[in-house]
């Protein structure tokens, strides 16, 4: 009970209201003004994961979507099912808090390259099944346009220069760990989503992404399997951006501030080196 | 601790309940279905939400679709609704175009666009998801223009939910239209400097951090000095607050709520099992 008790001390209640509202408006903000095909709703749910721990990090995600859901005034849309979700992503923004992934470790020379190389060959190592997919590959299976294929490795090499980059222009470590969590956290957000896409939406989500289920049932697959490969595709590239827009963000508050958090310890950098 | 200075006649000790509170504290929800207890109307949206989603095939989500319409008319706000239908409309093409033409596995052509041919199991199974969606998305309407957050909140938290629950819901709802206008100057400011929010994907990627950091960063500092407030007003006491809010509740209505809770798991539970009586 203590381990629960701590992740709820009252900065971090004070913190929940405040992650959850900029879930709700920067989500909104980014898919509605910027118009970017990614979704960006998990920022705060991510933040106070890291800070304060899996459980804190579960309840506001999944508070963040029911209060989009059915708040008055706010309310409305489809993103109520998917509470799951995102209670799932804070569970494990939580444990990467706890294994202390987003604390800052600098480094140089070799180690620094060895860092950025294995970043960007984690990546590549991801995408390879899915681009794999039969429904991307095979013509026998459908008429799948290769366009989609091309864009896919595209992405895919592109994210992992981006990430390689980030490694070695900030001088840090932490991008590699950062690169791991958003990935394996996007991978299981998939698996989690698609059943409740396929279940409740019949495998839509209603956004731009569905022309990738289109086009996966086009090239054969079910519907849930429709749906799992867009979600394979569109969640790690989304918490991956997600969790480095959290990583700059932890590292632009003071250690003052961090430290006072649950799991503040575990993100300040060691003074002792 | 101050001294305690004894009764004072001319101020009336405020007892759970009484009727010294003034009438905008003690002022309950009127008129029909609105003046049901906000849990009543919770279970009920949240039952309306699992039927609609979990009985699978046309029942579920077409009695959830007729119960709802018939509410928001007693309840006179079927005007309202609209906004939440017309809030369906992309998700609705969606499934129909994607799920009609696209069905996996079927085969009853219907009629033909191009290469793509409408099968009848895909228009069943596109009909069904969209009355699933719009029948929920009436649901969680009637429950948000008939509930007050505050009622709801109120009634939680007399029925023994934490005070850190109630006030972590609480505050998000009424920090979203604060940040909402926030997030508005912020993206102004910007255009101002410079941002581009109209230009290529990769101009507006750009756009991220002007407008994610300055959201994040000052909402952040918040953080302290609302820490620092409710310390100060014995946040953390161990003790539970009073009341003074009680919103009318009935046997009548208890019985419902468990009656329309249970029956839902029930009537999902049944057609899981595939032992559904109705189409």
């Amino acid at each position: 009970m203590a381990w629960l008790s701590r992740q709820f001390s009252t900065r971090v209640i004070v913190l929940i209201p405040i992650a959850i509202a900029i879930n709700i408006v920067l989500g909104y903000t980014v898919q509605t003004i910027l118009k970017l095909p990614i979704y960006l709703d998990s920022i705060g749910t991510i933040l106070v994961g890291v800070l304060a721990g899996p459980i804190a990090g579960a309840l506001t995600g999944i508070l963040s979507n029911l209060i989009w859901q059915y708040a008055p005034g706010i309310g409305g849309g489809t993103i109520g099912p998917f509470a799951i979700t995102a209670g799932v992503i804070g569970l494990l923004a939580g444990i990467w808090g706890q294994l202390a992934v987003y604390k800052s470790r600098p480094a140089s020379g070799t180690q620094l390259l060895l860092a950025a190389i294995a970043a960007a060959v984690i990546v590549i190592v991801v995408v390879i099944p899915i681009l794999n997919n039969p429904a991307y590959t095979d013509p026998n299976v459908g008429g799948y346009p290769s366009w989609v294929y091309t864009a896919a490795a595209v992405i895919a090499v592109v994210v992992a220069v981006v990430v390689a980059g980030f490694i070695y222009i900030r001088r840090d470590l932490a991008g590699l760990w950062v690169a791991v969590a958003g990935v394996v956290t996007g991978i299981i957000a998939a698996f989690v989503s698609a059943p409740i896409s396929a279940i409740a939406f019949g495998g839509v989500t209603g956004g731009g992404t569905d022309l990738l289920v289109a086009a996966l049932r086009q090239g054969g697959s079910d519907v849930l399997h429709a749906s799992l490969g867009q979600g394979l595709f569109s969640d790690p590239i989304d918490k991956t951006i997600t969790s480095f827009v959290v990583f700059m963000i932890l590292s632009g508050l003071s250690g003052r501030l961090l430290a006072r958090f649950p799991l503040g310890e575990r993100l300040v950098r060691d003074r002792a080196a | 601790m101050r001294p305690d200075p004894g009764p004072d006649p001319s101020v009336a000790i405020p007892e759970p309940g009484a009727a010294v509170l003034p009438a905008y504290v003690l002022r309950v929800p009127t008129g029909p279905y609105r003046a049901l207890n906000p849990l009543t109307k919770f279970v009920i949206a949240i039952a309306s939400a699992v039927v609609a989603f979990g009985v699978r095939g046309w029942t579920g989500p077409l009695s959830v679709l007729v119960v709802t319409a018939a509410v928001a008319l007693i309840a006179g706000v079927s005007r309202s609704l609209r906004r939440f239908v017309l809030a369906t409309i992309p998700i609705v093409a969606s499934i129909l175009l994607v799920n009609a033409f696209l069905y996996p596995g079927a085969t009853d052509v219907l009629f033909r666009v191009g290469p793509f041919a409408a099968t009848g199991t895909g228009v069943t199974v596109a009909l069904q998801a969209v009355l699933r969606v719009v029948a929920f998305a009436l649901s969680v309407a009637v429950f948000s223009l008939t509930t007050a957050t505050d009622d709801f909140l109120a009634d939680m938290e007399r029925r023994g939910t934490g005070r850190r629950l109630t006030f972590v819901i609480g505050s998000a709802i009424r920090t979203i239209p604060t940040m909402g206008s926030r997030a508005i100057e912020i993206v102004e400011a910007q255009r101002a400097r410079g941002l581009d929010t109209e230009g290529s994907i990769r101009r507006r990627l750009r756009g991220i951090v002007p407008l994610a950091g300055p959201m994040v960063f000052g909402s952040l500092g918040e953080v302290e000095e609302r820490t620092i407030a409710l310390e100060a007003r014995a946040f953390s006491a161990p003790v539970r607050r009073t009341a003074m809010r009680a919103l009318p509740d009935s046997s009548t209505q208890r019985v419902l709520r468990w009656v329309v809770g249970l029956g839902s798991l029930v009537a999902v539970a049944v057609s899981v099992a595939g032992r559904f009586p109705l189409p």
